[in-house]
């Protein structure tokens, strides 16, 4: 049994977990807005120099038994919020054209922001592969189908996938506490751009913006949990009809313009 | 990984969630178990319905529909569900996530190192623009529609 072979990665977990909940949240005020630590995070943190191959305190093995099970344990976050909904249905219904809407802001925001910053530091192809979603799982299938994982779009996919593992949490969540303690935005809006997708990037957001805004949790934890729900099953199909069509289209606009350089280069080597 | 090893995997991860919710959040112990064990129950029931049910839809979906179908007003058991539910606080079950999260990045790290930093400095872009952009257009339409 997988399990009681791997009983180390579960002991670990749940020390990890209490002794995060026990250090507790933590704020500090940077400029107009504040850095919020919450429990999740230091767990994460923690964790990552735990599996850190040179501790050896894990076995390779284990950490590939941590991903089989986070695969499937962020599942929970999804029921969770999912009976929050529940009860709220006709409340989501309400904003379900708002909630339709911003999801352009998810699929097509990492176009928009990264893109342009991606080709003017002189990436070629992979900002195509890098930018036209936010390279998780589902998204790495979609490049490696059409480009394979050995090709410039397929390093750029992996590499972010890589980044978003190792501190893709953390930074969406600093971003979404110090937004929130900001308070331009409404609790509303920030719980829908939320729902980015990623189980523990969606996670770390709300977790921040709950915490801000304590009385309005329980919309705040539905809001979030439709957007996310929306994002990743509208996902797979919006990220392959239209974004990666739309990033392809924007590179070639957009390079002669922000790398003319390597346009040069690039002609040279055919 | 087997059916009945995924569910040993989720008890294990729900009395974690249990521990949690009692040291961190200060949930009585039977409620703790109460609200995991339905959180538990129902994703296990998701992810079997996904297996079973035609039609090769993703985990994600059999278990939000399956979330959402049994605390609709129309279920019966939406009152008990709902009650015990929400004593099991959001961060608890995000903190044992991220706990599990965390264990994997290990593994990651060696490959992370010989990242260049452009390609963080795009990460960074990336995750801010989802997010930012989703926020900035569902502010504009929760206005628009008056809902704030």
């Amino acid at each position: 049994m997988n399990l009681l072979k791997n009983w180390k990665i579960h002991f670990m977990a749940l020390i990890l977990a209490v002794i995060a909940e026990w250090i507790g949240v933590k704020k500090i005020s940077v400029g107009p807005g504040v850095l919020l630590f919450l429990p999740m995070l230091y767990a994460m943190i923690l964790g990552a120099f735990i599996s850190w191959p040179k501790i050896k305190v894990l076995k390779e093995s284990e950490t590939k038994h941590a991903t089989e099970v986070l695969g499937l344990l962020t599942l929970l976050l999804v029921t969770k919020l999912g009976i929050v909904i529940g009860p709220s249905l006709a409340k989501i219904a309400d904003a379900g054209f708002a909630l339709s809407v911003q999801e352009l802001g998810h699929f097509l925001g990492t176009v928009i922001l990264g893109l342009p910053i991606a080709i003017a530091l002189g990436l070629g192809r992979e900002s195509v592969g890098a930018t036209f979603s936010i390279d998780r799982e589902p998204n790495i299938a979609i490049i490696a189908e059409k480009y394979g994982l050995n090709s410039p779009e397929g390093r750029g996919v992996m590499a972010v996938y890589i980044c978003g593992t190792v501190f893709g949490a953390i930074w969406i969540g600093l971003i979404a506490g110090f937004l929130a303690a900001m308070h331009i935005f409404h609790p509303y809006a920030l719980a829908m751009g939320s729902g980015v997708g990623s189980g523990s990037m969606m996670a770390a957001a709300t977790g921040a913006i709950a915490t801000v805004f304590p009385d309005q949790k329980q919309e705040i934890l539905m809001y979030a949990g439709a957007s996310n729900l929306l994002t990743t099953i509208v996902g797979i199909y919006f990220c392959l009809f239209i974004s990666l069509p739309v990033t392809n289209y924007l590179y070639k606009k957009l390079s002669p313009i922000l790398a003319p350089k390597r346009l040069k280069k690039d002609g040279a080597a055919k | 990984m087997n059916w009945s090893e995924e569910i040993l995997i989720f008890i294990v991860a729900g009395l974690v969630t249990v521990a949690v919710s009692i040291t961190g959040y200060g949930i009585p112990a039977t409620d703790a178990l109460i609200g995991c064990g339905i959180i538990v129950g129902v994703t296990i029931a998701g992810i079997a319905a996904a297996k079973v049910l035609p039609g090769n839809l993703p985990m994600v979906f059999w278990v939000s529909i399956l979330a959402i179908g049994v605390a609709t007003p129309v279920s019966p058991f939406a009152g008990f569900i709902s009650a015990y539910t929400n004593k099991v606080d959001f961060l608890a079950i995000c903190t044992v996530v991220l706990s599990y999260a965390g264990l994997t990045i290990g593994k990651d790290l060696a490959m992370f190192k010989q990242m260049s930093w452009r390609i963080i400095v795009v990460a960074l872009a990336i995750y801010t623009g989802t997010f930012v952009f989703a926020t900035v257009i569902a502010q504009i339409m929760l206005h628009l529609e008056g809902l704030i």
